[in-house]
């Protein structure tokens, strides 16, 4: 891996968006998908840039993602469109994106994966109301490993914060980022596209493996501690009903989630949209029913259907007007399905769908 | 308090295992009483739902019966179930749901006999589990 400088003079926001910028302006790319602030606020919205002037909107440093962009990214990637993309995204969200391209929702043609290494984001409320206070505080965000416990539940438990699968990595981790940011290619396409930029070449920051390996370890130890809490809360069905038992039946959950794909989800059909003839007859066996029905019945569904896909970017507990810890349950359910089948989603583009394959001990 | 019956849902290819059922039937075979049948075109149908939706309505056991691999009426539906079983095997056990109360057998349609002894032998796995904690539990 070669690293490249790029200096910051002590903002790394704009030192980033200054190479997006020339990315556009020498014409390597058409257009950049990167999170921008929008006019009336500084969460981060995903947004298509094709004009190198108007790229100072950009902030894809902030520690905030309202939406997994692997979405938003497969809406403009649906079919091949004949233009050179360059997606700034974080881990989570590449790894939705590769599950997405395996689902047949869009196309990785001419793209260019720029991956940051991600320290984890903060709940939207939580980063607003921090960003308000302190216009800096995303860079020392950066600087601080201690505000890293900001980080929404599930970054805190992440493992997966390198962005494997990327073309071009931002490193963000045990950088001197007052200073300058290291950018380094993992792919061909990567190497002769930071080639042609002509950045100085820098020296691999001797901690760096350290800190990475640092922060893996305290991360595997938190995730390791939240999966057996978790277990303890919902090893019964009963318990497990106690856990969603402010479920409203929003289906924020399911919205939110990068890999749940379905056009048409069963739970809006007439699958679930039951007689009331069905109603009373159910209330009527135990003497009353809740309204809706079908709270224990959705999670587990929706847990069978896409719990081997589950990239584990918390974006289901973001929404949950309850309040419920979705994505614990579900990351360590989808951990537990995932080892069946030996898979890890995003891991490889090549790698099928555990579901698309068959068992090889039933076919011999 | 009367001994405890399970309650068994059988998920049954067509094709395959139905048949074999009826042969069990019109052979005159003894199988245990507590198996609910239901018909499918073929197991490569069954969604995982259908599963959990047993198991949430009180049932202490779950057959799934395909054709043999190689079989297939629609060449390769049993084979597609495969995965998606231990699947939600391994999530109902989660929630304390025994994997052993889920089972896949292929059964063909001339294995009268085998299906009666699966079936005996499934009900009585289950008689030995005991009742599913979902059966005296209000599912919300």
């Amino acid at each position: 891996m070669t690293f490249f400088h790029l200096k910051t003079n002590g903002n790394p926001a704009s030192a980033v968006n200054e190479f997006l910028g020339r990315m556009l302006s020498e014409s390597l790319v058409d257009a950049v998908l990167v999170a921008a602030r929008t006019p009336h606020s500084s969460l981060p919205m995903p947004a298509l840039f094709t004009d190198p002037a108007k790229i100072d909107a950009a902030d894809p440093l902030a520690p905030a993602a309202p939406f997994n962009t692997a979405r938003q990214a497969a809406s403009i990637l649906r079919h091949e469109s004949g233009r050179k993309i360059a997606l700034v995204l974080r881990p989570c969200e590449i790894r939705a994106l590769i599950e997405l391209v395996k689902l047949k929702q869009c196309v990785l043609s001419d793209t260019v994966i720029i991956g940051m290494e991600c320290p984890g984001r903060l709940e939207n409320r939580l980063f607003l109301d921090r960003i308000g206070e302190d216009p800096d505080f995303t860079n020392k965000f950066y600087r601080d490993p201690d505000l890293r416990d900001l980080a929404c539940s599930s970054c805190r438990i992440c493992t997966r914060f390198m962005p494997e699968g990327a073309d071009i990595v931002l490193c963000t981790i045990g950088q001197p980022m007052n200073d300058h940011i290291d950018i380094a290619s993992q792919t061909p396409t990567g190497a002769d596209l930071l080639g042609k930029l002509n950045l100085p070449e820098g020296a691999d920051f001797p901690e760096r493996e350290e800190v990475i390996r640092k922060m893996f370890e305290i991360r595997e130890h938190a995730r390791e501690r939240v999966f057996m809490e978790t277990a303890e809360k919902t090893d019964t069905i009963e318990k497990f009903q106690k856990y969603v038992a402010d479920c409203l039946n929003c289906y924020n959950c399911r919205v939110a989630c990068p890999v749940c794909y379905c056009r048409e989800c069963v739970f809006l059909t007439d699958v679930f949209s039951h007689d009331p003839q069905v109603l009373m007859r159910r209330a009527s066996k135990k003497g009353m029913i809740k309204l809706p029905t079908d709270t224990t019945m959705f999670h587990l569904t929706r847990m069978a259907h896409m719990a081997h896909a589950c990239v584990a970017c918390g974006h289901c507990s973001s929404v949950c007007p309850s309040h419920i810890p979705v994505a614990e349950i579900f990351i360590k359910v989808g951990a537990e399905v995932q080892k069946i089948y030996d898979y890890e989603p995003g891991r490889d583009l090549s790698e099928p769908m555990p579901l698309m394959v068959y068992d090889k001990a039933v076919i011999a | 308090m009367s001994a405890f019956e399970p309650r068994i849902i059988a998920m049954v290819c067509n094709w395959c295992t139905y048949t074999a059922a009826d042969l069990a039937g019109t052979s005159r075979l003894m199988y245990p009483h507590n198996v609910r049948i239901i018909r499918l075109m073929c197991t490569g149908m069954l969604d995982a739902k259908y599963v959990l939706k047993a198991f949430l309505d009180g049932a202490d056991g779950v057959f799934i019966g395909g054709c043999h691999p190689g079989d297939c009426h629609y060449i390769n539906g049993n084979l597609k179930v495969v995965r998606r079983i231990s699947g939600v095997a391994r999530i109902l056990e989660q929630f304390g749901f025994a994997h052993e109360r889920l089972e896949l057998k292929w059964i063909g349609a001339s294995e009268g006999p085998e299906f009666q002894e699966h079936i005996t032998r499934f009900v009585e796995t289950i008689r030995l589990l005991g009742p599913s904690q979902a059966a005296n539990v209000m599912i919300l």
